[in-house]
């Protein structure tokens, strides 16, 4: 595993440090307010297929309900600022502790659930907080949604100009990314791909199965909620159909599942390729055939790849790297001939 | 009095019309271990089409609903074929999804073809109402009720009285044996999940004259009817019905007493209680809920 680790090292050294300088460049280097725009939501789209991954790739458990958690993120925080005045950068943290505690409980009511069963109680879940988001009128409005009150400036996390909020949903997106490898790398992270594999097996060898399945509930939903978070200071208004809805819980995994359920970059992955496309089509197709072919793209994918475009890639790579290897070899035979 | 014999009456006719779809539900869930989210389409799909031949040739959407369940039928084999058949043995994710994706796939293609306005079938039996013991049912509505239970009891009776109905059962309980006795299970997923996606299409037809007709609509029957299955068990027909006119009960006393949302928030909180206290359902045998794919 060292030798793992070390690799690792020298890939982010040797990629990651020119990736990120590029990264950090881009509100420079593109002027253009919807292509900044649209990276801005490939970032946020990425973090949540990123937190999602956390509960669904490692520990296992494809939740459908984590709009829900994005609804707590972005309405605490909203709602904190509106009527408290407590910058939404508190908000955003008192969110995801909200939305960490409530994935820990879920976690540990559904952890016995298997399979179909735990997705549907997921997306029971998830239409719970769903219809005491949209019914709530007292506290979220209901369908009218909330409207941020703009007083702009660092320290309220609202700023007039998008380019901040590339880096804010960078750093959102680094987060996330730090906390799936920290968890892979630590005992908890054996802990959820000996559960994953074979639980059975994994609660016999003495894993803590409840421990470790609550932990990882807890993390994606706090994850989850600071993205939605984000969203509201991003886009400054929110309401159900936004944060809450069924179809967000399915956006997510999809993404996630397209770029490779349960690898570190495949979400991110994901949201770089699904993002814009799903963006072009909608201005190329009409959003009625672009959905149609989402939901085909879907099928397509769970059907032929259901490892995702990374799983495809690194396949791909093996048999090159196989091919490559076969090519040399005779070579060296006929030398020695 | 008069009221809580009304409110049981429209709870047990609501309830009626979730029946046939849990009842088709349960079947794809037991049999095929398939969470089949498209099935409301299927019901979707059956509205809409009574309302297109309804439209263009003026038949009656009774009548109409008989031409339209062969054609669900056939797309049911379709999608066995090209989709649910290779679901069978793959990764979980797989199996969720790809139902998942059919049913968006479905939904917009709709949208696409009927643009999202929102249709009703209007006919002269629309609004009629008897009048028994000074108790108001909707005509249309009891003859969904009746069908659907009629519908309900022939496959109960096909499934335990027949021997392809036998052999259904026997891929239900152990896959694995029963394609060892000389079944052929390709063969009772293909007609178990068509035929369950055809009756919810025949259910479309039968309410088109009742409920409004737009492509979302399946996304407002298929949680509440996941909801029917999950209390009824896993597989079981007899358990479907009832959990369906339970759910109907509930959803009518509720809406009554507290409002339509707060009728929504309890069944599924009831749902919530019972996935976490007995997996299994009401009917189901213990057991059942584990997951028999990969």
């Amino acid at each position: 595993m060292a030798g793992g680790r070390a690799n690792g090292l020298r890939w982010t050294l040797l990629v990651g440090l020119p990736l990120a300088a590029v990264l950090l460049a881009v509100p420079t280097l593109v002027s253009d307010a919807f292509w900044l725009g649209l990276g801005i939501t490939v970032l946020l789209w990425a973090a949540l297929a990123t937190a999602w991954n956390i509960s669904a790739g490692l520990a296992g458990g494809l939740s459908l309900g984590h709009a829900a958690y994005v609804g707590v993120g972005a309405y605490t925080a909203t709602l904190l600022f509106l009527r408290l005045g407590i910058s939404p950068w508190l908000g955003l943290l008192v969110g995801a502790a909200l939305a960490g505690a409530l994935g820990a409980a879920i976690g540990a009511i559904t952890f016995r659930l298997r399979g179909p069963f735990f997705v549907l109680a997921t997306l029971a879940f998830g239409i719970v907080v769903h219809i005491a988001a949209v019914n709530w009128r007292g506290l979220t409005r209901g369908a009218a949604g909330l409207l941020l009150p703009f007083r702009g400036g660092p320290q309220n996390m609202l700023f007039a100009n998008i380019e901040p909020y590339w880096y804010i949903g960078l750093g959102l997106l680094a987060l996330t990314l730090g906390v799936t490898v920290a968890i892979r790398w630590s005992r908890l992270g054996y802990f959820l791909v000996a559960l994953r594999e074979d639980e059975d097996a994994a609660r016999s060898l003495g894993v803590r199965v409840v421990r470790s399945k609550v932990a990882a509930s807890a993390i994606s939903a706090a994850l989850t909620a600071c993205g939605g978070a984000f969203y509201a200071t991003y886009i400054q208004y929110i309401d159900p159909s936004s944060t809450t809805q069924f179809e967000i819980s399915v956006q997510i995994a999809l993404v996630a599942i397209v770029g490779g359920l349960g690898t570190t970059l495949g979400p991110t992955l994901g949201a770089v390729v699904v993002v814009p496309l799903a963006e072009v089509l909608r201005a190329w197709l009409g959003g009625g055939p672009a959905l149609m072919l989402y939901g085909l793209t879907l099928i397509v994918i769970v059907l032929a790849a259901p490892h995702g475009l990374l799983g495809v890639m690194q396949r791909l790579a093996a048999r090159l790297r196989s091919r490559a290897r076969r090519l040399e070899a005779p070579q060296e035979g006929g030398r020695r001939a | 009095m008069q009221l809580t014999l009304q409110i049981l009456v429209n709870g047990l006719l609501l309830g009626g019309l979730y029946a046939l779809l849990a009842v088709g539900l349960t079947l794809i869930f037991g049999v095929l271990r398939v969470v089949n989210f498209a099935h409301a389409e299927f019901m979707m799909l059956g509205m809409f089409g009574v309302f297109w031949v309804w439209r263009t040739t003026g038949l009656d959407p009774y009548l109409a609903t008989l031409a339209v369940t062969p054609a669900i039928l056939l797309l049911g084999i379709l999608c066995d074929r090209l989709i649910i058949q290779r679901t069978i043995g793959a990764p979980e994710v797989t199996v969720v999804f790809a139902t998942l994706g059919l049913s968006i796939l479905l939904q917009n293609a709709v949208l696409t073809l009927w643009t999202a306005d929102i249709r009703s079938v209007t006919t002269a039996y629309s609004g009629m109402v008897l009048t028994p013991f000074g108790l108001r049912v909707s005509v249309p509505m009891l003859i969904s009720f009746v069908v659907a239970m009629l519908g309900a009891a022939g496959l109960w009776l096909f499934l335990t009285r027949t021997l392809y109905g036998k052999a259904i059962q026997a891929v239900a309980q152990n896959r694995e044996a029963a394609a060892l006795m000389g079944i052929d299970v390709r063969r009772i997923y293909l007609w178990t999940f068509s035929v369950a996606v055809a009756a919810a299409g025949t259910m479309g037809g039968l309410i088109a004259p009742l409920f409004t007709i737009y492509p979302r609509v399946g996304m407002s029957y298929i949680v509440t009817v996941f909801v029917i299955v999950v209390l009824g068990g896993l597989g079981s027909v007899p358990g479907a019905v009832l959990a369906a006119l339970l759910v109907g009960l509930i959803e009518a006393a509720a809406g009554f007493l507290f409002g339509a949302a707060w009728a929504e928030l309890s069944y599924f909180l009831i749902f919530l209680a019972v996935l976490i206290a007995r997996p299994q359902g009401f009917f189901g045998r213990r057991g059942a809920e584990v997951f028999a794919g990969r």
